[in-house]
């Protein structure tokens, strides 16, 4: 009988406890990959299942002259080249003002932050739907008070952004405390030294606070990357689907669900899909690899 | 030790189970359990048959899918329930044919997608409805034709009005038969028109309008813009005739054309049209149908009477005529269930029904909507299909359940009488149905909803010029008609 060794004991235990996990990888994430690799490749419409045709690269092909592709990338990046400095700086913002020793309870705010997490997206964006109204809105009635004209939020090219991120805005609580615990595992000796070396508050910001959180920062901008390139269900709500005004809304994530759910144009939403795909995995190696040059970890740097 | 060594297995036994019971596939919902049905997605799913549509009794299986119309939700579920049962009871139609119906509901923002999945899997039902006119577009050409079944009075259509039973006939085939019939008209807030001074819209078909000069006019759409002017009102009051009304506080409207899209708009204000010329490829958008738009268009934007799509939203979360803030409203019979969606609403009060207003082409078109039920060419079981589907057509209850007017003439009064009951408490003064009756010998001879080339995207073409002419007051209404007729010609070549 063959003896094994503790290490390879210990190995099999370790798999055989990690093995649900990689199951469902395989089950509900490997294989669904596949086989929307394999859809790409074909005409699927589920509404005529015995007249798929495979039509090798053609939904790649399409993918290069159809108009709608770039114009939802180019949504979804300029969303994100605003969403994503302002996400990271208000969690972050936030997590200081709650880790101040000065702020009169303190746990009373991080909840009231955090709440919102708590709200279903669609019942969020519905709420918003109504604060960003131009003629009965909350915003606009407040703007009113203090004699400005409060812009269309929802309907106006222009100002869906700003629309669109106070809504995103509103949902920071994760990040921010996750920001927090990054914050409250900074050495307090190393802020004590730098005021003992006529450090300012911002040169302490500058110099400690952002390196020793830079880990924390980074996690959160992976995950409001990948986030920001989902992003759907605000859009989705507002607009039927749609990506009014004038397509301004029309995110790449919105697309392919009208392709593939709107039109049951299976196979080319699948395409979309691993275009999506690829781009989400170069921008995150890119993030990856230029790491080391802005974030601080410890000995190694 | 021997405890650790216990712990351990005792720990792993359980991951064990874990694993072994994420593995275990889902047992089937048994469709006789009506009586409590799941508030999210599907209400009911169907029981599975074994191999040629069979049950396991060696009845034939015949299953009903609805949610794509009405019928999807919970409140619906035991008059369609009751009436599956009645069938399948011991001397019920079914049951004598050697039929087993079974029923499975869904809500209707899964419904589609679960059909084009059931259908994508080769597990698709027989019998599909109630759908409309519109939705079948999505799933038409794998109907059957049920031309032979009503030929053999199998399906019946007695007393229903040949045009509505044409309503159904797409490339030659009799795709549905219209079991209920939804015709549209003016409904009015009469409270408002009292509010300002104006006389009540006419109840019938060439009866001229009373102005407020004491003026005997057609009642047009001509007409229809006027009247809207002074029953349009900001928050000062002034109405939207005078200089000084501020467009940017309205408080009331003078007219909506809610839950529609341009075609429903241009049929109407226009007269009978289509998107596709004769030889169902070429796009147009005919001359009448201009104009009707750019009518609509200077409702919206210019004489700022029909509401925006921001107004929309704040009035009654887009049901505008509930809000009560809206003087006339162009809608369907199937309305009635949201000028009072119930206990604990807000109804509108006081209003009745006028008749259709004279088209820009000089007619009256009154649009209608139709649901039906259909057969899908998939079945295995089609002359059994075709008896069971009959048998729910001709069941009254379901028919009330939906709140759709009977296709058949003779079943109408009691379905009025039910409406009736359901406003006494509202407001005594009768409502004038027979305004409804009428309207059906105005329906369009395209069905507004008619099949296009490339259905989806033709349609989604088209709902775009709505969302933008409710979203953007600067637009050319020629220009921006003349892209969408370039799109639609794109889409009917399948781009």
């Amino acid at each position: 009988m063959m003896t094994l060794t503790l290490a390879r004991r210990e190995s099999l235990w370790g798999f055989a406890f990690v093995s649900p996990w990689i199951l469902g990888a395989l089950v509900f994430t490997l294989l669904p990959m596949a086989a929307s690799l394999v859809i790409s490749l074909t005409n699927f419409d589920p509404r005529y299942p015995d007249a798929v045709q495979a039509v090798g690269l053609a939904n790649y092909q399409r993918l290069l002259t159809d108009p709608l592709v770039l114009q939802s990338l180019g949504v979804t990046l300029k969303f994100a080249l605003v969403m994503l400095p302002l996400t990271l700086a208000v969690s972050l913002g936030l997590a200081m003002l709650v880790n101040n020793p000065r702020l009169l309870g303190r746990s009373v705010f991080r909840t009231l932050f955090y709440m919102p997490m708590q709200i279903p997206v669609v019942a969020t964006t519905i709420i918003w739907q109504g604060v960003l109204n131009l003629h009965t809105g909350w915003l606009n009635f407040g703007l009113g008070a203090v004699g400005v004209a409060g812009p269309d939020w929802l309907n106006s090219a222009f100002w869906v952004y700003p629309g669109l991120s106070l809504i995103s805005l509103w949902g920071t609580g994760n990040m921010m405390l996750i920001a927090l615990a990054g914050l409250q595992s900074v050495p307090t000796e190393l802020y004590e030294a730098a005021r003992i070396d006529g450090a300012g508050r911002w040169s302490q910001f500058r110099h400690v606070t952002l390196p020793m959180v830079s880990p924390v920062l980074f996690y959160n901008l992976i995950i409001a990357l990948i986030g920001t390139f989902q992003y759907f269900t605000q859009a989705y709500v507002l607009t039927n689907g749609r990506g009014d005004p004038d397509n301004a809304t029309l995110f790449f994530n919105l697309n392919l669900y009208r392709e593939g759910w709107r039109y049951y144009d299976m196979g080319y939403a699948a395409t979309l899909a691993w275009l999506l795909f690829v781009i989400v995995l170069g921008l995150t190696v890119i993030l990856f690899r230029t790491r080391s040059r802005w974030v601080y970890e410890g000995n190694t740097r | 030790m021997k405890r650790t060594i216990w712990r351990t297995r005792l720990v792993a036994g359980i991951a064990a189970l874990l694993i072994a019971g994420a593995c275990t596939p889902q047992a089937a919902t048994p469709s006789e359990s009506a009586s409590t049905p799941r508030p999210t997605g599907a209400l009911l799913t169907a029981q599975p048959s074994s191999a040629g549509g069979l049950t396991s009794d060696g009845k034939i299986l015949v299953r009903w899918f609805v949610g794509l119309g009405t019928g999807g939700n919970p409140e619906q579920l035991g008059a369609e329930s009751a009436a599956v049962a009645k069938c399948n009871a011991a001397d019920g139609a079914c049951t004598k044919a050697n039929i087993k119906l079974a029923l499975e509901v869904y809500q209707n923002d899964v419904a589609y997608d679960t059909l084009a999945t059931q259908i994508a899997t080769h597990n698709a039902p027989d019998i599909i409805g109630p759908i409309g006119v519109r939705a079948l577009n999505g799933f038409g050409d794998q109907l059957l034709d049920l031309s032979k079944y009503v030929q053999a009075k199998t399906l019946d259509t007695t007393g229903i009005e040949k045009n509505l039973v044409d309503t159904y006939v797409v490339n030659g085939k009799q795709i549905g038969i219209p079991y209920a019939v939804y015709p549209s008209y003016m409904y009015y807030n009469k409270a408002l028109f009292k509010e300002a001074g104006l006389s009540e819209p006419p109840h019938k078909i060439g009866e001229k309008y009373m102005m407020p000069n004491g003026s005997q006019v057609d009642w047009n759409w001509d007409t229809v813009a006027q009247i809207a002017k002074i029953l349009t009102v900001d928050n000062k009051g002034n109405d939207a005739s005078k200089a000084s009304f501020d467009s940017k506080n309205i408080v009331q409207f003078g007219f909506d054309f809610q839950w529609t899209d341009p075609r429903g708009w241009a049929t109407v204000i226009g007269g009978s049209g289509s998107a596709v010329a004769a030889d169902g490829k070429t796009a147009q958008w005919p001359e009448t149908w201009k104009k009707a738009i750019q009518w609509y268009y200077d409702r919206l934007w210019k004489d700022h009477t029909t509401p925006t799509q921001d107004y929309i939203t704040a009035l009654a979360g887009g049901n505008t005529f509930q809000s009560g803030k809206v003087a006339m409203d162009f809608s369907h019979t199937w309305y009635t269930c949201c000028v009072y969606p119930g206990d604990g609403t807000t109804p509108v009060k006081d209003w009745n029904i006028a008749v259709a207003p004279i088209s820009l082409d000089g007619k009256i078109t009154a649009k209608l909507h139709a649901d039906t039920m259909g057969i899908l060419s998939s079945t295995v079981h089609a002359d059994a299909a075709a008896l069971a589907m009959n048998f729910v057509m001709t069941q009254p209850d379901i028919v009330v359940t939906y709140g759709a007017m009977p296709a058949k003439a003779a079943d109408r009064k009691a379905f009025f009488d039910a409406l009736d009951k359901k406003f006494e408490k509202l407001d005594p003064t009768k409502v004038d149905w027979q305004v409804a009756s009428s309207m059906l010998s105005y329906t369009e001879s395209v069905n507004h909803e008619a099949n296009l080339p490339n259905f989806l995207k033709s349609d989604a073409a088209i709902k775009q010029l709505q969302s933008d002419m409710l979203t953007n007051g600067t637009l050319n209404i020629d220009n921006r008609l003349g892209d969408l007729v370039k799109t639609l010609q794109s889409t009917f070549g399948g781009g």
